[in-house]
């Protein structure tokens, strides 16, 4: 080989040892430095994460009835890069969704600004409409399979159904936009009802269909427990209908009902009005949102008077038979009044008349610092700690605030602000013998195979009153319920019914004292008095009705009585042989 | 050059080929293995996919209708359907409800004892 030639090798040789390190050296740059970057790109193009939706738990009554159900739905999502005749998409479109074909049109028309054409193109993402039942989405592939027209798909989703409707609505709450729960049991049971949703790494070919062999990690979805509350439906289903009746008759601005059971605090049933339809929420003021039971503060009126006598009677300052001076109608140094003038009552008599001197001066009695520990002892100025949102606490002033005629208006529920709930809680003190009872509205968390995860047993908050001091109220609001009582109206034939109504003037915002024309009527007891089987409170707020009938003897006890006779029987309560059957009584004295 | 070096040069080499042939053999057989597993595997992948899909349906399905049934069977619906009259019910009056009193206990062998609804006797 002469020079030249071996010159040429060389040249040649050196030229395709540089351009292979050239090679070699991207080669390892690629697959070793931006290793990582590529691989990261390669995996963002062709696997996917996707997520496997945990399923809501159900919200189910003591029995096992749904409350609270999920349906699924599709959201149906138009590709527009991938359809070819719009015209004939929106007629087909409009025709299954139930669409205006304009807007249809107007959707699928959508452009986005793509910044790499710098150009406006067919959005690939539009939304449709939501919330699609399953069977209608169902129907819409099969007719775009049908016709061979491309660039429609669903996904898959699910929605919230409350199968009672209007039931309930202020318990269970319901849930926003992403099923979160936003109010009653759904929000406070979020952890619970929510689960954990799962996922699972999959590859797809460059059509997009998944290569199943080529599957990665996979977890799976938890779904949510299911929630069992104390609530019976069949008794809501009375409260709710005798509700709707009073509602119907009275025409106030609200009211509310709560059926308790006294020995365990498990609420019974619960209903406010103003409500709303839980699937239909979308207008509903907040005003009907609101859960009066745990959110208003009311002054309790004379129901709160059971407060007073109990808390006497423990301490033992007077006995049931001990005789009071009534003032024959006006307690002059307090400008008290009575409905009608009492001379000499029994500490029994004070509670069946509706005393407000008596009453005022067994809180004398008392005085200040005590009363105001039995007040706080029954639960009020306290949240009960009901597993519902929203409650308040209520208003009960230390004695070191109180006016010099605190003492004589606080005894017959003036100058106190109480949850409706709080009434029922404290009222249920005396019908189980004197102990305060956590307000329950849970009674189980079970999982998806119906195994008990968590229950809620009864819980005593404290011992309130005596034994002997509660069934001196009890027999004393018998004697309420009778024709010389207040009460009269709220008898249940067969039944031995213990209660105490109240009556409460409200305060007018613009003047700032009492109204006269605007008042807050309840009537709070239980049934059978002898064994209680449950305590409801019946409240009407501004009933219209002239003055002179606007009475919780007149308006709320009647309701009380015709939820007590359908409840009893829905119990299967033994009539008592000591209570005529049937009887109709008159009440006398019913201005309470 | 004699018979037996010609037949020694040009003898086939047998069980060379026989080596060479038995490994393209079984390279093929790998080879074609191979692809069929594979093919299975993509099969049983589209079968699970497909039955993935219908298990997912099956359930949608289930879910529409329990919450169908539970619409259905819910006390509103119930109650509407009742004051629709399409159950007919009709409310049991007071009048027409017996209650048993406590049945009087044994008191010895042979002793004759009280009818139990001595409330409805009266």
């Amino acid at each position: 080989m002469n020079r030249t030639a071996r010159t040429r090798a060389l040249t040649v040789c050196l030229s395709l040892a540089g351009c292979f390190t050239v090679y070699s050296f991207r080669l390892v740059h690629l697959q070793v430095t931006q290793h990582d970057e590529y691989a990261a790109q390669a995996a963002e193009k062709h696997v996917k994460r996707q997520t496997i939706y945990a399923r809501r738990g159900v919200i189910q009554d003591i029995h096992g009835e749904s409350l609270a159900q999920n349906e699924p739905v599709r959201t149906v999502i138009a590709d527009a890069t991938l359809i070819k005749d719009r015209s004939q998409m929106a007629d087909v479109l409009a025709s299954a969704l139930a669409l205006p074909r304009a807007q249809v049109l107007e959707k699928l028309g959508r452009e986005v600004f793509s910044q790499s054409q710098k150009k406006n193109l067919p959005a690939p993402y539009i939304v449709l409409k939501k919330e699609v039942p399953e069977s209608v989405a169902t129907e819409l592939a099969n007719t775009l399979a049908q016709r061979k027209m491309r660039g429609i798909s669903t996904e898959q989703e699910t929605t919230r159904v409350y199968p009672n409707g209007q039931m309930l609505c202020h318990i269970l709450g319901y849930v926003n936009g992403e099923n979160t729960g936003v109010e009653g049991v759904e929000r406070t049971m979020e952890q619970f009802l929510r689960g954990h949703d799962g996922f699972r790494y999959t590859e797809r070919d460059r059509t997009g269909r998944e290569i199943v062999p080529y599957r990665g990690q996979e977890k799976d979805a938890r779904n949510g427990c299911n929630v069992k509350l104390t609530i019976d439906m069949g008794l809501q289903n009375i409260v709710e209908q005798e509700l709707d009746t009073a509602i119907k008759q009275f025409r106030p601005k609200s009211a509310t009902v709560i059926l308790m059971q006294p020995k365990t605090g498990e609420i019974l049933a619960l209903a406010n009005r103003p409500n709303f339809n839980l699937n239909v929420q979308d207008k509903v003021p907040p005003d009907h949102r609101r859960n009066r039971a745990i959110a208003d503060m009311v002054e309790p009126g004379s129901t709160f008077k059971i407060v007073t006598t109990a808390a006497a009677l423990t301490e033992r300052i007077v006995r049931p038979t001990t005789m009071i001076n009534c003032e024959n109608g006006y307690f002059a140094s307090c400008k008290l009044h009575d409905h009608h003038p009492y001379s000499d009552l029994s500490v029994n008599d004070i509670l069946v008349k509706s005393s407000n001197i008596g009453t005022a001066k067994l809180a004398i009695q008392l005085g200040d610092q005590k009363f105001y520990e039995y007040i706080r002892r029954f639960g009020f100025g306290e949240r009960s700690g009901v597993n519902l949102p929203g409650e308040i606490p209520g208003v009960i002033h230390p004695p070191h605030r109180w006016s010099k005629i605190s003492i004589t208006r606080m005894p017959m529920g003036h100058e106190v602000g109480a949850t409706p709930l709080q009434m029922a809680a404290a009222m249920c003190a005396i019908a189980n013998g004197g102990y305060l009872m956590l307000p329950q509205i849970l009674h189980e968390i079970v999982d998806e195979q119906g195994r008990s995860i968590s229950q809620f047993p009864p819980q005593q908050v404290r011992r309130v009153v005596s034994k002997e001091a509660a069934a001196a109220v009890r027999n004393a609001m018998v004697e309420v319920v009778s024709p010389k009582g207040t009460a009269a109206l709220a008898h249940v034939a067969g039944f031995k019914v213990a209660g105490k109504t109240g009556t409460a003037q409200k305060y007018d915002e613009q003047t700032r004292l009492p109204s006269h024309d605007k008042y807050v009527v309840s009537f709070l007891g239980f049934m059978p008095a002898e064994d209680p089987a449950f305590v409801c409170l019946v409240m009407v707020d501004e009933a219209q009705v002239s003055n002179d009938k606007n009475y919780g003897g007149l308006v709320a006890a009647p309701v009380f009585s015709r939820i007590g006779e359908k409840a009893a029987r829905y119990l299967g309560l033994v009539p008592s042989p000591e209570v005529p059957a049937g009887s109709v009584m008159a009440g006398q004295n019913i201005r309470d | 050059m004699s018979s037996n070096r010609r037949r020694h040069a040009n003898a086939i080499p047998i069980a060379s080929f026989a080596t060479w042939g038995a490994i393209a053999l079984f390279a093929l057989g790998g080879g074609l293995g191979y692809v069929w597993c594979k093919n299975q595997l993509y099969a049983t992948g589209t079968e699970i996919r497909s039955l993935e899909r219908e298990l997912a349906e099956l359930k949608n399905k289930n879910e529409v209708a329990l919450s169908k049934i539970a619409q259905l069977s819910s006390t509103a619906k119930l109650q509407e359907r009742y004051d629709s009259g399409f159950i007919k019910l009709v409310p049991i009056t007071n009048d027409r409800i017996v209650v048993m009193s406590n049945s009087v206990p044994k008191q010895g062998a042979g002793e004759l004892r009280n009818v139990s609804n001595e409330r409805v006797a009266e």
